[in-house]
């Protein structure tokens, strides 16, 4: 293998090390793969395929039904919550990079002094953990007013979503070439129709990255929606209906759920993944 | 006053404006975090360092000297304590595995890369329930496959088990869904490691003799050290913080993150909570300046001849 020696080998040794090698390949995609394919199978389960009586769960339901979804998607409760989780994440998105967009341009493109101190008194409020700083958050929205709202979840999902933002718009905005400012500003162009007509367009893979990872970290962001709408089960997110599931029998609305709150995670990922070699990309000057 | 004079008094003046002018676009943000953390640090303080007295709070430091004295705290010290201790080096070794695995170079190797960060696109509570409903008691795929009902698999138990039941099982239970969920960020920091090694050391030691194992203790891990330093570093720091994987699979068993939920919407302490959640962060700040010391010495010892 490579990490032993670094010229391949067709000695018997060799042969038993890639035999070694392809069984631990096979071995990490089951534990990987293995869960699940079991929750999605759960979702796709029939009641006597998840209540056996004893007998071994079936690894293939006895007869697969969609009937879970259409439940899922017929109540009008798990409407209501969806609604919230999109409604929250979008407006955590709008607040983001409204607030992170225009200091990413700053950090990105300017040589301001202190940018180490500010970056780090950026990055800080990540270091923190959640369920530390959820107290005093909750406490302060109790105070103003904002306890129980969706303005509260909003703005301490932007709390959390905003050194990101920063961190990957400033990287998209320091790709641009410094030429292409230089010239918006021969042509006539001011600060504020520089930044919004050239460098913008131009930052839009890495902005879009940062959006997308922004809605990401909302929709499933469990803590602090947890403790602000504690109690309050019209204000619920998808995290806290799935939560509220634990102890139902059988487990198949509990993995639908599941299925339900991944795939966009899942599908959003393999987007910001795109987006960010676009990023990188858009960088280079044509 | 002459006019030079306005002039070199204006010019500092100026000089900031200009500056202002320059960042003002960064300023809402920093706002907006400097606000927070002000607020976060103020009202941490305040909450954990005062108790409730008629209709108003007093300073005091009692809330300390209350949850010390309480069992359920000594518990969850223990319990969040012993998760970090097993569960750090359980992430380093999982992150090492993978990263071997991946670091040689072979077709498909980035869709299988693609694959092992699978974990890491699922949202924790989803990897939670899906550990729950794995080891469920007593019909878990688990348990059904320990009890030897997926042949050839042999029988391991006789009876099925409660995972959730006994703290050793619940503490196993979230382990086992932290370390799968987290393992992508360890192999991906050490594969980084792997792969700035120079191939041609590895020759070089094969050349003079060097077994598979000493190259592997003598050459590669030295040169992975700082790799492994950072992921140490992390896991210890996200282990002590974590919440989710201990609420929902050993809900009976408090860890500080569970505590703080316990204090706050179940007794309705603010000041317990935030006192909880002050030890906490020390205890994260007093890991990672123990830990940090202890790898500095492990990197001279460790270091390559």
């Amino acid at each position: 293998m490579k990490f032993f020696c670094s010229s391949a080998q067709r000695s018997p040794m060799a042969v038993s090390k890639r035999i070694i090698w392809m069984t631990g390949i096979l071995l990490a995609m089951l534990i990987i793969l293995g869960p699940i394919y079991l929750l999605v199978k759960y979702s796709i389960s029939d009641g006597p395929s998840i209540t056996t009586g004893g007998k071994p769960i079936p690894f293939w339901p006895l007869h697969p039904t969609l009937s879970v979804y259409g439940y899922l998607f017929s109540d009008r409760h798990f409407y209501a919550v969806l609604g919230n989780s999109v409604l929250i994440a979008l407006m955590t998105v709008a607040c983001s990079m409204l607030l992170g967009v225009p200091a990413a341009y700053i950090l990105g493109r300017y040589k301001i002094p202190g940018r180490r101190i500010v970056l780090l008194g950026i990055i800080s409020v990540r270091l923190f953990p959640d369920i530390a700083s959820v107290i005093p958050i909750v406490e302060f929205f109790i105070f103003v007013g904002a306890h129980q709202t969706y303005m509260g979840v909003i703005l301490s999902h932007t709390l959390l979503a905003l050194p990101y933002v920063i961190f990957i718009g400033m990287g998209a905005f320091e790709t641009i070439p410094h030429e292409l400012e230089d010239q918006a500003s021969v042509m006539g162009a001011n600060r504020f129709q520089t930044f919004y007509s050239v460098l913008v367009p131009l930052a839009v893979p890495g902005l879009a990255a940062a959006a997308i990872y922004t809605f990401l970290l909302s929709w499933d962001e469990f803590i602090f929606a947890y403790f602000l709408t504690f109690g309050r089960q019209e204000m619920f997110t998808l995290t806290l209906y799935l939560n509220g599931l634990k102890y139902a029998e059988p487990q198949n609305l509990l993995a639908a759920t599941s299925v339900c709150l991944s795939i966009p995670v899942i599908a959003f990922s393999m987007l910001v993944q795109r987006y960010m070699i676009a990023g990188i990309s858009s960088g280079s000057i044509k | 006053m002459s006019s030079l004079n306005k002039q070199v008094m204006a010019a500092p003046f100026k000089k900031c404006r200009d500056a202002v002018v320059k960042v003002w676009p960064l300023l809402p943000a920093m706002l907006y975090l400097v606000g927070f953390q002000i607020i976060v640090l103020v009202y941490l303080l305040a909450l954990s360092f005062s108790s409730p007295r008629g209709n108003s709070t007093v300073p005091s430091c009692s809330s300390f000297a209350l949850i010390m004295s309480d069992r359920r705290f000594r518990e969850a010290l223990f319990n969040t304590t012993l998760f970090t201790v097993a569960g750090t080096p359980l992430e380093l070794i999982a992150g090492l595995v993978f990263a071997f695995l991946l670091y040689r170079s072979f077709i498909l190797r980035n869709i299988i890369r693609s694959v092992f960060l699978i974990p890491l696109a699922l949202p924790a509570l989803v990897t939670a329930m899906m550990i729950y409903v794995l080891f469920d008691y007593p019909g878990g795929h688990v348990n059904h496959l320990l009890l030897g009902n997926y042949p050839p698999f042999p029988a391991i138990i006789g009876e099925p088990i409660c995972w959730r039941a006994s703290l050793l099982t619940a503490l196993s239970l979230s382990l086992v869904g932290k370390v799968w969920r987290d393992m992508p960020i360890s192999m991906l920091i050490i594969l980084a490691g792997l792969n700035g090694i120079d191939p041609e050391l590895l020759d070089a030691a094969k050349s003079m003799g060097a077994s598979l194992r000493q190259r592997f203790f003598r050459v590669i891990v030295p040169l992975i050290i700082p790799s492994i330093s950072v992921v140490v570093l992390l896991r210890s720091v996200e282990m002590w913080k974590e919440f989710i994987f201990p609420f929902v699979l050993a809900g009976r068993y408090r860890f500080l993150g569970t505590l703080i939920d316990f204090y706050y919407n179940e007794t309705g302490n603010p000041h317990h909570a935030a006192a909880v959640a002050i030890i906490m962060v020390t205890c994260i700040v007093g890991t990672t300046l123990v830990l940090h010391k202890l790898l500095d010495v492990l990197k001279r010892y460790a270091a390559p001849l």
